[in-house]
């Protein structure tokens, strides 16, 4: 479900597989607060395999971002598919949080 | 994730042959072949269920049952007793030391897969049920559970009674709603309200989440719709004061999502602004229009900003408000949701009929699409008809 790989420089990407409904976003949110406990405020969430996420997990997402901007930490998100940028434009969650379609830029945000 | 599970057994021939039959079995199998090595493993596995010899050297799986029972990560593993002997005194010492099972040898590999997958029915079961006993503290008794599903009840009572309780009279308008909760209590809503210029609001909102929480937050949006929205604020204005109330009152995890527009009978207009809600339908003809104005979600960002616009409507224009419980809605294999293609193709053949039974017929071709027990979140529908034309 969850993967975690480091960049060359060291921003951690969280890459998931399949649907984030229920559960499975309270899952990724334990996973994103312990990654971030550990690893400092900087995340890359990699979408490229997540074909529709649900409120829940919006709102883990959504939680994330607030927690970070107080620390001046940052979560982008990686390649989401087209369902999934659909949600973020209806919520209009795109316009405050950064989305990249590859891995290289998402990586360049953080510099 | 496979469970695991601990085979004790000093025979290695009997040990293995286990081991083989509940690894293709999909289990994660550990084994040890004396008491020692048994709590050892138990400790550093810390497996679902263990399988036990009573007879073997060293110390037998008396003095480990009773290990086991004395250490407060491994008390709850449920323990199955394996022994070459049949005497009823040995498995009453047994399951009087704490085991919860037994099996005597020689054994049928299928009767041991059955005992194995009966007993983790009930730890898997106990599992989910726990953490409800203790959030429940004093009141897990039969007199406390009865008084918590009658509390439950009552919310839900209290709930319904905030929900519209029937459909509103508008001159040269249909209009009508339905909400489906999955639970006894919702975090969807809608509304209607009239003002005294005899135009109407309307609100449908759905809060992240269902079940308790999200009815807590339900009633505190409704609430504040009722106290903010009056006639001479616009849309937009009414859901930026929501929302700065519901950033300084709710956790960052939480949003909500709503339209909220006015239906005007005197000039034939619809003003609105959408929060993050899932686009509703306006049905020109035979053309769907979406209704996106607005903003962002509620309850998360501050300095979030949203706008107004009206829309002119003809008489035989429909408006289709619904939340995403109903696209996102899928079949009992999960493979395909409802989806707002669905959606629309049902909206458009059911158009003629009255705003009552339209709303009807979406809910009915949905259940037919899923199947009424498969409903994960609440669903709401609110149509709308134009039947007057302009003057």
């Amino acid at each position: 479900m969850f993967e975690l790989a480091m960049s060359t420089n060291n921003i951690p990407i969280l890459r998931i597989k399949g649907k984030i409904i229920g559960n499975t976003a309270v899952s990724l949110k334990n996973e994103i607060d312990s990654q971030i406990k550990e690893a400092g405020t900087k995340l890359i969430l990699d979408l490229t395999e997540v074909p529709l996420l649900d409120s829940s997990a919006l709102s883990a997402i959504v939680a994330t971002l607030q927690k970070l901007r107080q620390t001046e930490g940052k979560i982008v998100l990686l390649n989401p598919q087209k369902s999934v940028m659909n949600v973020l434009k209806v919520t209009r969650l795109h316009s405050v949080l950064e989305v990249y379609d590859d891995e290289d830029s998402a990586i360049k945000a953080f510099n | 994730m496979a469970e695991k599970i601990l085979a004790v057994d000093d025979e290695l021939d009997i040990l293995q042959l286990i081991e083989m039959t509940l690894i293709s079995d999909g289990f994660e199998v550990v084994t040890a072949s004396n008491g020692i090595e048994a709590l050892e493993r138990a400790r550093i596995h810390k497996p679902d269920l263990i399988l036990l010899d009573l007879m073997m050297p060293e110390m037998d799986g008396f003095e480990v049952i009773k290990n086991l029972k004395q250490t407060p990560e491994m008390r709850n593993v449920p323990v199955i007793m394996l022994t070459a002997r049949a005497q009823a005194h040995e498995r009453i010492e047994g399951l009087s030391a704490g085991a919860d099972d037994y099996i005597t040898k020689p054994f049928e590999l299928e009767e041991l897969k059955l005992r194995i997958e009966s007993i983790l029915a009930h730890t898997r079961k106990a599992k989910y049920i726990n953490p409800l006993i203790s959030a429940l503290g004093d009141w897990f008794t039969e007199d406390g559970m009865e008084q918590f599903a009658e509390h439950l009840q009552t919310a839900s009572a209290i709930q319904q009674h905030l929900l519209p309780q029937s459909d509103p009279e508008l001159e040269g308008f249909d209009i009508s709603g339905l909400l489906e909760s999955s639970m006894s209590v919702s975090g969807d809503f809608y509304d209607f309200v009239p003002f005294e210029d005899n135009r109407l609001g309307i609100v449908i909102a759905d809060v992240r989440g269902k079940g308790i929480p999200a009815a807590l937050l339900m009633v505190m949006i409704r609430t504040a719709m009722r106290l903010v929205c009056r006639e001479d604020i616009s849309p937009s204005s009414v859901l930026k004061r929501v929302n700065d109330l519901l950033v300084i009152d709710t956790t960052p995890d939480f949003f909500a999502t709503m339209v909220y527009g006015i239906l005007d009978p005197n000039s034939l207009t619809f003003t609105y602004s959408n929060a993050g809600h899932c686009y509703p339908m306006l049905l020109k003809g035979e053309k769907i229009e979406e209704l996106q104005t607005g903003g962002m979600i509620l309850g998360c960002f501050g300095f979030a900003e949203f706008e107004t616009e009206t829309i002119e409507l003809e008489a035989g224009n429909k408006i289709l408000f619904y939340t995403d419980g109903l696209t996102e809605a899928e079949t009992k294999a999960e493979e395909e949701f409802y989806g707002e293609e669905r959606l629309k193709q049902v909206f458009k053949k059911n158009s003629d009929f009255s705003a009552d039974e339209l709303c009807r017929k979406i809910r009915e071709d949905l259940f037919g699409f899923c199947g009424t027990n498969q409903q994960k979140d609440d669903i709401t529908i609110v149509a709308v008809k134009a039947s007057a034309s302009r003057n």
